[in-house]
């Protein structure tokens, strides 16, 4: 009891010096967006017409004719009272629509980290039992390659190879089939959702789509994740107590599984906690492929079109992602490791 | 015994019932597959309002199946498609009109069995509001519908429930044309008006996510920046022999990746697409699975614009001796593969022999006479310049930024390519800093006299060469109300002769729109808003 309310106040205490760090994201964006060229104003003025009167009513509305400062200020009360503004792109609300688009992303990329995840660790330990082994070397080239190709690469290929060519996967345009009714919004999480409508027809029909997306981004991101295991292992299975267990005559699988992973998934755990924020940001060229409608696309659009307020929205909503599964790694670090504080 | 065959016969009828279901199912399955339409674009739908500022031309699009305007234009057949005749103006909401004869008043009887989506009749009362929204309301409509001279609610008048009436002050020839652009949607008065403000008395707002229309189609879904989806207004009765529209379903659905919309429709799973690329529609065209109608966008063109207003290109002697260096050819097969209308290697000189615009100019690659002028110019030894595109036209671009740099080499400039982001490209060439650029632009009403206002004179961002010639400027104004046909062929072909002499821009050529749709599809329509018209298309049975 002592230990969950240790852990819990010393995460709130974390969670409270990470505000100012997220105030500092949200005025460096807000800057940054101002100060890079291109007038949200005259991108979005754009009719056949459009003159100097209606890029001037544009810029009002936006509030753009205020100084800097003063924008801030309003974006800043804005932010409080939960209103991220609204996007010229999609003509919505940049909450509405992150919510909207958020669980898309969340559910593609934890699929995709437990994709990665699942082949990444036997691989890990497969290479690190035999070091410089073949097996070592196949893992270490096929970690590379996952690296070398880009996603928008490796993602086409799979389209071409089992849409195209084979016909076993579903046309990739988004979560669902476009003739299947989605299940009632719950969640957001199309999985989930039809799981809690018992709807098993949906269900599958959502898990196809992801299957292509996901295992796109997994050869991605499998290179950090084995080769992470990989050394991890290494350094564990060199230590005294597993060959104090060995001496002991435990069984190897005994050995390797309970006493050396254990310990040897700590800085796995870490760096799975990064690639799960990287993933979730960076990973616009798989989205756009499969024409997934996800948050990293969205803020690229918006970018490409100088619109503010998704851009700073999506920033804002990737730093405080970071913050939380940042804390979530340290509570089971802690809870894994508990000489470790979080302090 | 008996027992033992009821139970096999009611089992046996059981299968009887569940396969007749699975069949049953199946067949309205593949029935709701037949009557629905299923489009993939790279660009998404951000309004249901098309005179929101920022309206995507999806959006555009969409506007045309959800709301009726007043008039529409007439189509004509050409190549295994129709285009757009802009000379020949129809009804839509409006069952007939007329023009008075010195064309100062425009009147529309409505049509009678004429319904808003949610049942009450369409009247003049809910034209006027529409109307006064456009010239009023802060939106895209006031600035296009002013090009018509229409710019005070003063101007609409309501005769009777089925009559209405828009006063000129001069016989504009535009005015009737500016009924049918996108943005002239005719709104349910009553129910815009219980949806609005104090702050916001057009309902612009609530329009923005809901519609208020009278259109052959109504929205079933509507999910920004993924899909849209379409259902059959059956009380629309504007398709060939008053029926409804022929698809009951359509889907217009975001799909970013080329590749991928290439590969649905040529797998069937998507009917149509009209920004395929451009290697891509060739191999579909290759493969002759799928039909490709290809339609010069004759009220568009792709242009090289120089500052006017900026050294060096304030020079005329350094436009044309630029107009004389180009590699038009090889820039037209390797930019878009030749396909497309082209607008150079014209053979006449002085004055033009026809009267419509964009047609091509009489400009050819001569490096000699380039040279000639550079040198006459006070540029023997050329200069530096910057030539800029936008990220989104790279494809285009780049290959002809490249071509274009190495010929003006040959003459002694200098050529940096910049390329740069859309935002930031739109609002340089509004700022007029960008020297010397190529473009894509579009009018909507293809008229001589229009593409000169817009894109030759004024201060406007379209006028990408900042070109300032008091002669077309007295031209334009004349020319928007000249109603004598022989006097207005006279004034088009003058701004023409202009154009080729000044050389504020060099045009290019016209682009096609590929349209790439399953062989059954039938009826498609190229439209000066440059989207699909669903209400055009069939499905060949």
């Amino acid at each position: 009891m002592t230990t969950i309310g240790s852990i819990a106040r010393r995460t709130g205490r974390r969670f409270v010096s990470s505000l100012p760090a997220l105030l500092g994201v949200i005025i460096f964006t807000f800057i940054l967006m101002r100060v890079l060229p291109g007038d949200p104003a005259v991108f979005f003025a754009s009719g056949p017409n459009a003159g100097q009167a209606e890029i001037d009513d544009l810029r009002r509305q936006m509030g753009l004719d205020k100084s800097i400062p003063h924008q801030l200020a309003l974006y800043l009360r804005d932010i409080g009272s939960g209103n991220l503004g609204r996007s010229l792109t999609t003509g919505q609300p940049v909450m509405a629509d992150i919510r909207q688009r958020l669980p898309a992303s969340l559910e593609l990329t934890f699929t995709a980290l437990v994709l990665a995840l699942l082949l990444a660790v036997p691989l890990g330990i497969c290479a690190a039992m035999r070091p410089g082994s073949l097996v070592d070397h196949a893992v270490r080239f096929a970690c590379t390659l996952g690296v070398c190709v880009p996603t928008f690469v490796s993602g086409l290929l799979l389209i071409y190879t089992f849409y195209y060519l084979l016909g076993w996967a579903p046309d990739p345009t988004g979560r669902l089939d476009i003739f299947t009714t989605p299940p009632p919004r719950l969640t957001g999480f199309l999985l989930i959702d039809s799981l809690l409508a018992r709807d098993g027809d949906v269900g599958r029909a959502a898990a196809s789509q992801l299957i292509l997306p996901a295992a796109t981004m997994a050869l991605f991101v499998l290179a950090p994740l084995a080769r992470m295991t990989r050394a991890s292992m290494l350094a564990v299975l060199g230590s005294d107590y597993i060959r104090t267990a060995e001496a002991m005559g435990l069984s190897r699988a005994r050995v390797i599984i309970v006493y050396a992973l254990r310990n040897a998934l700590l800085p796995v755990l870490t760096i799975a906690g990064i690639v799960f924020s990287t993933m979730l940001g960076a990973n616009v060229l798989v989205e756009k492929v499969f024409s997934w409608p996800g948050v990293a696309s969205y803020a690229l659009d918006a970018l490409l079109s100088a619109d503010y307020a998704p851009v700073q929205g999506f920033v804002l909503l990737m730093a405080s992602i970071f913050v939380v599964v940042n804390l979530a790694i340290d509570v089971l670090y802690g809870l894994a490791d508990p000489r470790i504080g979080i302090e | 015994m008996r027992t033992k065959t009821r139970f096999r016969s009611s089992l046996f009828a059981s299968f009887v019932a569940a396969f007749a279901v699975i069949l049953l199912s199946l067949t309205v399955q593949a029935q709701t597959r037949v009557e629905t339409l299923r489009q993939v674009t790279g660009n998404s739908v951000n309004t249901l309002d098309p005179t929101m500022p920022g309206s995507t031309r999806e959006a555009f699009g969409i506007s045309m199946h959800t709301y009726d305007r007043l008039v529409s234009f007439g189509r004509k057949p050409q190549g295994n498609g129709f285009i757009f005749d802009y000379d020949k103006i129809r009804g839509e909401l409006a069952e007939s009109y007329t023009v008075s004869p010195d064309g100062l008043k425009l009147t529309f009887k409505l049509k009678k069995d004429a319904k808003f989506h949610d049942g009450s009749p369409v009247t003049a009362d809910d034209v006027k509001w529409s109307m006064d929204r456009h010239v009023t309301a802060k939106s895209l409509a006031a600035s296009q519908i002013a090009t018509g001279s229409l710019t005070k609610p003063e101007q609409f008048t309501v005769i009777d429930p089925l009559t209405f009436e828009v006063t000129l002050e001069k016989p504009d020839r535009f005015a009737l044309p500016n009924l049918a652009v996108v943005y002239a949607i005719i709104i349910n008065s009553k129910l815009a008006k219980s949806k609005a403000t104090a702050e916001d008395p057009w309902a612009q707002s609530w329009l923005k996510d809901n519609t208020a229309g009278s259109g052959a189609y109504t929205i079933e879904t509507f999910k920004p920046g993924e899909q849209v989806v379409l259902k059959r207004n059956e009380d629309w009765k504007g398709a060939i022999d008053g029926k409804p529209a022929p698809f009951k379903r359509i889907i217009m659905q975001t799909v970013p990746e080329a590749a991928t919309r290439a590969s649905l429709v040529e797998k069937g799973d998507a009917d149509m697409s009209i920004d395929l690329s451009a290697s891509d529609v060739l191999s579909l065209e290759s493969k002759a699975k799928l039909k490709v109608v290809s339609t010069p966008q004759f009220n568009a063109f792709t242009m090289v614009a120089f500052n006017t207003k900026m050294a060096p290109f304030d020079n005329v002697k350094v436009r044309r001796a630029i107009a004389a260096a180009l590699p038009y050819d090889d820039m037209f097969k390797a930019a878009i593969f030749q396909r497309g209308a082209p607008l150079f290697n014209g053979t006449w000189s002085g004055a033009p022999e026809k009267s419509v615009f964009p047609q091509t100019m009489p400009f050819k690659q001569d490096l000699a006479k380039a040279k000639a002028l550079l040198t006459e110019a006070g540029f023997p030894n050329g200069f530096d310049t910057t030539f800029s595109f936008n990220v989104g036209s790279a494809p285009i671009s780049e290959p002809m930024a490249a071509l274009i740099k190495e010929a003006l080499a040959k003459i002694g400039i200098k050529v940096e390519v910049q390329k740069l982001p859309d935002a930031q490209i739109s609002t340089l060439v509004s700022e007029k800093k960008l020297p010397f650029l190529v473009e894509n632009s579009i009018a909507w009403l293809p008229s001589t006299d229009y593409f000169f206002r817009v894109f030759f004179n004024g201060a406007s961002r379209w006028n990408y060469s900042s070109w300032a010639n008091e002669e077309i400027d007295a031209l334009t104004k004349k020319a928007q109300f000249e109603l004598d046909p022989a006097a207005y062929e006279k004034q088009a072909k003058r701004m023409i002769a202009l154009a080729a002499e000044e050389v504020p821009l060099i045009l290019l050529w016209q682009p096609n729109q590929d349209a790439v749709m399953a062989p059954s599809i039938e009826g498609y329509t190229y439209w000066f808003h440059r989207q699909v018209d669903f209400r055009d298309l069939s499905r060949k049975p």
